[in-house]
Parts: C-alpha cells; structure tokens; sequence
C-alpha cells in the first residue's frame, strides 16, 4: 500500500517538474528561435473578395491567413473559419442581401460583423523576439488559438507580418523537443482539465446550419455528433465551413450535417478519444504523430463524457497548478 | 559557378547600382559583403549534387565576352518570365498552385545549367562583363582592358566552390560525453567533441564544411540537445535544431586592383592561391568531390594558355576602393555610356563588334520558377504544419514573383531575409 503511495507521489513530483521545465524552456526561445529557416507565408489583401479568399485558403490547404491592409500598410488581422461562419449567419438572417454578401471584400467583414453583434476580426499580435511563453499566453486569449508575429521594418518603420504561431504548432513542438512530456503520466481526470459541462453536441440529422450556429454560440471549434444514446459518431469543426461554402453557396445551408459531411475533404485526420485514465505523455505522443485539434473524452463503451481541447492542454502547460 | 551566380544576382537585382558591384568586388573582404553570397550554389547535402554542380561548371567556359544591355530592359525580362511563376486558377480548387516546383534553388539552377549550352555562355559572358564594369568604375574614363577568356581547362570558380571552411563548433553547457550530429553527416555519424585546452567547460571540434546551411544537435551523454548559444530553428519535421550559415571564407588575397592594366583575370588567378592554400589544409582530409576539382586544377601546370601563366600573388593586393552613393557617370548619362562602349568596341580586337547592343541571355535560374517550392505538394502535409520550405538559394531572394491574372485576382510573392531566416510571402490582391 504504502509502495504505491510512494509511487503515486513520484509521478506527482515528476510531472510538476516536468511542467516546470517545459516552461521555462518556452520562456528561454523566443518565437523567432523556432521558425524554420526558411517558410512560407501566405498573406491576403483586405481588398479582396471574401468568396475569393475562400478559393485561396481551399487551394493552399491552410485554415487562416494574416490580413494586409494595401492603403495603411499595416497588418489587418486574421482571417479565420469563424469569419466565414459569421457571414453564413448574417446571410441566413438577411437572404435579401446576396448582392452584398456576394461582393463583400474582407475589409467589409468588420460591418457584417457588427451587424449580427458578435466579436470583429482577431487583431491581436506579438512581437517575434518576445519569449514563447508569452506568445502562448496571448494565443490562449485570441479567439482562433493563433497569434500573427508582426514586427517593424528597422528603415521603413511598416509592419512586417513575419509569420502565424498556431496552438497545434506550440504544442507538437513541444511534444516533439522537450523529452520531459515523459514525465506527464498522471491521468488527465485528475487535472481538471477537461471540459465535461455544456458540451453541446448534434446528430446526425441536426441541419448544419444549426450546428452552425451552435458553434458561435458555444464559441467552439467543433460539435460532436452523437447518436440517441449519446455515443460518439463523428465531429463538425469549424474548418469544415470553409469546404461547406466552397464556390460561394451560402443559399444551400438546408442540408442536414450528416450530409454536410460528406463534403469533407478525403484527407481528414479522424476523430480523436481517449479516457480520463490517459496519461498526458499519451496525449502529447497523439500529438507529436498527427495533425489532431482536440480529444474527445468517451468512456469504455464510447459514450461522449467531455472534451479536451489544445488550449485546455496548453493552459495547463503555462499555468496550471496542480 | 559560385563567383558567377554572384554577378548575376547583382545584375539582375531591380537596382542594380554600383554599390552592388562594389559588394560583389569586395565579396571576399568584408564580412558584411559576404552576405551577398551566403547562400551560394553549394547549399548541399548530397555527395551527387557536388558531382553535378562539377560537371555544369567544365561546359561553362565558352568564351564570349557579351556586354552589359541598357539597364532598364532588364526588369521587363525579368518579369515576363516570371509571370509563369506562379498559377492562381479559382476553377480547379484544392490543387496548391506551386507543385512543380524544383525541390531545391541550387537544383534548378544546376539542371537548366545542364539543359543549355548556349545559357551558360551567357553566365560567363556575364561574369566576364561584370568585371569589366569592375575596372571602369575604377578607372572611370580609362579605356578598360579586354578581358581574355579563360581556356577550359582552367575554370577559376572551381577553386572558389571547393572551399571548405574550418568551422569551430562548441559546446558549453555540461556534459561528460559530447558528439555533434547533424546534415554535414546525414545524420548518422556523430563526432565528438574535446575539451579546450584553455576552457575544460567547453568542449569543441573543428570541421571543415562546405559552405551553405547546416543543420545539427548534440548527444550530450546520450541525450539529445541543442545549444542555447547557436541559432535555432524549427526543420521541416518540426524538430528543433542548431543551424549555423557559413559563408564564403573571406581571404586577404582576393582583391580586385586599381591599377590599370590589369587583367581581369586577376580575382580568377587568386582564387587559385586561395585554393592552393587550402590545399594543404585538405591535404589529410578526405577529400569531397569539389576539392577534388581544385587540386587537380592545382596540379595544372601553370601556363594556362593564351600567353597567361598562373598568377602566384606573393604580396596581397590591397583593394583601394570605396563605398559610395554616387552612381557613376557611366550609368546616368548616356553619352558618357555610348563612350565607354565604343572605348571597348575599339578595344576588342575579337570580331564582337557592337556585341553590346545585343543584351546578353537571360542567366538560366530565371527560366526556372523562382519561388521557393511548397513542400506540402509532396503529401509531407502532416510533418510540415509550419510550412517550411527549402532554404531558398541566394540568387533567388528579393525577385517578385507573379502569377497570371485570373479571375481579377494577382498573386505576388517573393522570398525576403528575415533576420537569419527566409520568409517566402505570398500576398494575393485584387486588381483594382
């Protein structure tokens, strides 16, 4: 008995050590020190066509891109899914505005924006020399888990968008260079890091664009679709608009969000569970091996318990305590 | 092929002024000029891209010294290649638009290097005309000399690209058994590190490494790690790594003179003392296929040919150039231009009469898409969330690239230092 206390105790220390570690490795790179030394960066005039900028993230295969901002010469934002889930929902309350939906330039999301009261384009930013702790720490506070490194040009003084630190990024580095995520071995249920009230979820016949809204609510990145007895059946995330209104249809929303998901592209990543038995060190390897976005938690029979997303996990990386 | 990868990347910069040409004289000089070539041809890892490189550089030497064209039709060539560069199609969605990009800048330029005689001639040609300018804007009015083309058993920039550069590597956080790992062995070696003679703490290795970037990280008693007191970076895995960019080596002899009459062979004839010295740094290595080249051009005997023997500079030649704002006269006014080349015409006793009006080829790297390729086209999408790419080649930085307009849409991009890092930015707008 007492062995296995004993036991329990080590890992408790390991893991608070470990954690410690890991922050003050974050807190001794700066963003700047973990860019590759050469990258790409794929930024979007605010004078172009929001069904536009649809083409351009479906075609370079990414989710988000900065915002530049031609007549200031300043960095404008970030253009995210929730930017296109706000204007299928302005859409779906005004269906006489087509011509305007249709023309919208992304500078003119601001006012859709207003329009249906919600939160107006992230504009937050960091500076890339400043440390990878506190970029995290303004990346937990943005809406879209992702914060822009911008900097001045040393002659010109204008901004220079230098690149877009994403969670996934944070984490899978982290996952994959700091060999104290070993130590992580104490059962996330003991965390208290996973979010199992309100979990909001649909089925299979729920229309998306319910689901839709369920997002912007819920101010989540996916809903879990769940059959009548509440086991877990596939996830609708947020990305998935992006496929949705491909092509500019944001009239055809009276599908349900099983077929919706038919439109998913073939590449998707899957849907990702594990326990509340689950060691962190487990979730980081999922990590480190594929592009995942968030756990669902289910039980041994698969039922959907709650949900542990990469800002939960990154907040308990820079701040949690026990 | 490094010296003329070089030139032409002055040439063919939006401004070419003569700052740029002072840059590229000084390139072996100053540290700061060696910038300019950081990031030369030799970006490599493989054993068959050195044999390739090698190969390009023995059809390189077909003598014809072409003259420089009216300065301002260069950024219309320029563009008009580049406007294939890069495909913005609305209809055909989901396909990246960059996939047939060579994987690698030094690639590109090593293939279409091989694809084309008559392309390379014009990368001599060039170079051959960048040093003319070199001594005009020296001797301002003073009739430039002609440049005699070097005969094909003696390519001069062989030597430069075998330079290997002894680079101290060290470690100096703890440890008992130390070994650095990294693309310099393809990852598999590791060599170990000793204690300094003066510092026990730190712990080092001297080697010698072709230049471009290098990547690595220490087994630090079977642990691996990474320095804190050496660049990092991100690779495409997405592992942190130490990488160190290691120039051209800067060496005292290489300095082009103000003395007329001079040859322009002359930097050429230096780079053979520079590669005789190194020869014997390399003499007890193992020897990769680039000093290979330069010993055996060391082995040549030293008339080269056309009444030119072997420049053995016992004293350096001390540079007595400059730096200005000035442009010279040469290239603003255009009488003064019209001049010079009749001045060099006069000169040329070779049957290039008015060569001069003809603008020389486009160097062949601009008939290759200049942007830096997307690595997610090879299905690596999982690995590479950062979206790194290959470490783009130095001729290749600062162009703007453009796409054909479709769908009222530009595409521009273009590949900027950041730092110690490159920034391959893509900005698509609407034409307004």
């Amino acid at each position: 008995m007492s062995i296995s206390r004993e036991a329990g105790e080590k890992i408790l220390v390991e893991q608070r050590l470990a954690v410690e570690s890991i922050r003050t490795f974050l807190n001794s790179k700066t963003s700047y020190d973990v860019l590759p030394v050469s990258y790409r960066l794929i930024v979007l005039d605010t004078s172009l066509l929001v069904k536009k900028s649809l083409n351009v993230l479906l075609q370079n295969n990414i989710v988000s891109a900065p915002l530049w901002d031609s007549q200031t010469s300043r960095f404008a934002g970030l253009l995210t899914s929730s930017d296109f889930i706000n204007v299928i929902q302005y859409y779906f309350s005004n269906p006489d505005k087509f011509e305007l939906v249709d023309k919208l330039q992304l500078d003119g999301l601001k006012d859709i924006e207003r329009a249906i009261g919600v939160d107006p384009l992230d504009t937050a930013s960091i500076h890339p020399s400043r440390p990878l702790y506190e970029a995290c720490l303004k990346m937990m506070e943005s809406r879209s888990g992702r914060i822009p490194l911008i900097d001045k040009d040393e002659e010109t003084h204008r901004e220079i968008v230098v690149s877009v630190l994403t969670q996934y990024r944070i984490l899978k580095f982290v996952a994959l260079n700091c060999r104290e995520t070993h130590f992580l071995q104490r059962p996330i249920g003991e965390l208290d890091i996973i979010s199992q009230q309100n979990i909001r979820s649909c089925h299979m016949t729920t229309p998306v664009i319910d689901v839709i809204q369920l997002l912007t609510q819920a101010g989540v990145s996916s809903v879990p679709i769940v059959d009548d007895n509440g086991f877990l059946l596939n996830v609708y995330e947020a990305v998935d608009v992006l496929g949705l209104i491909k092509g500019g249809i944001y009239n055809d929303l009276s599908l349900s969000v099983g077929e919706a998901l038919m439109r998913r592209s073939d590449d998707f990543e899957g849907v990702y569970t594990c326990t509340v038995n689950d060691k962190l060190s487990t979730i980081m390897d999922n990590i480190r091996k594929s592009r995942v976005h968030r756990f669902f938690v289910v039980d041994a029979n698969g039922k959907l318990m709650g949900v542990l997303t990469l800002s939960d996990i990154l907040k308990y990386i820079l701040l949690g305590t026990n | 092929m490094t010296e003329n990868n070089n030139n032409n990347n002055n040439l063919f910069n939006n401004d070419a002024s003569m700052l740029d040409i002072h840059d590229n004289d000084d390139v072996q000089q100053h540290d700061n000029a060696n910038l300019t070539q950081s990031f030369s041809a030799m970006n490599v890892d493989s054993p068959n891209e050195l044999e390739g490189e090698a190969d390009n550089t023995t059809n390189e030497l077909i003598p014809q010294p072409d003259l420089l064209p009216d300065a301002t039709t260069l950024p219309q060539q320029q563009g008009r290649h580049h406007r294939s560069a890069l495909i913005f199609d609305e209809d055909e969605d989901e396909i990246p638009p960059y996939t047939n990009h060579n994987e690698h800048g030094a690639g590109s330029l090593s293939d279409s290097a091989s694809d084309s005689d008559s392309d390379l001639s014009s990368v001599s040609s060039n170079s051959n005309m960048q040093q003319q300018q070199q001594q005009q804007q020296q001797q301002q009015q003073t009739p430039a000399p002609v440049a005699p083309a070097p005969t094909p058993t003696t390519n001069p920039t062989n030597s430069t690209r075998s330079n290997m550069v002894p680079v101290d590597i060290t470690w100096q956080q703890g440890g008992n058994k130390v070994y650095v790992t990294g693309s310099f062995t393809g990852w598999r070696k590791m060599i170990g590190l000793v204690p300094m003679p003066d510092q026990p703490n730190i712990l080092h290795v001297k080697l010698q490494l072709p230049p471009g970037t290098h990547r690595f990280r220490f087994i630090v008693d079977n642990e691996l790690r990474f320095s804190d007191y050496l660049p990092t970076a991100t690779d495409q895995m997405g592992n942190f790594v130490n990488y160190l960019e290691i120039n051209e080596p800067p060496s005292s002899n290489t300095a082009p003179t103000t003395n007329t009459q001079q040859q322009p062979v002359i930097q050429q004839q230096e780079q053979f003392t520079q590669s005789l010295n190194d020869d014997n740094k390399l003499r007890d290595k193992p020897i990769s296929a680039r000093s290979r080249i330069a010993l055996e051009i060391e082995r040549e005997p030293d008339d080269i040919g056309n009444g030119f023997t072997r420049f053995r500079g016992e004293t350096p030649l001390l540079k007595n150039i400059e730096y200005t704002q000035d442009i010279p006269a040469v290239f603003t006014d255009p009488t003064v231009m019209e001049q010079y080349y009749l001045t060099l015409d006069q000169q040329q006793n070779n049957h290039q009469n008015m060569a001069w009006l003809t603008p020389p080829q486009l160097p062949p790297h601009l008939e290759n898409v200049i942007l830096n390729s997307y690595s997610n086209s090879q299905g690596t999408n999982n690995e590479n969330n950062s979206g790194a790419l290959p470490i783009p080649n130095h001729v290749i930085l600062n162009h703007l690239a453009t796409s054909s307009i479709k769908h009222n849409t530009l595409c521009v991009a273009s590949i900027v230092r950041y730092k110690r890092k490159y920034v391959t930015q893509i900005l698509y707008a609407p034409l307004q």
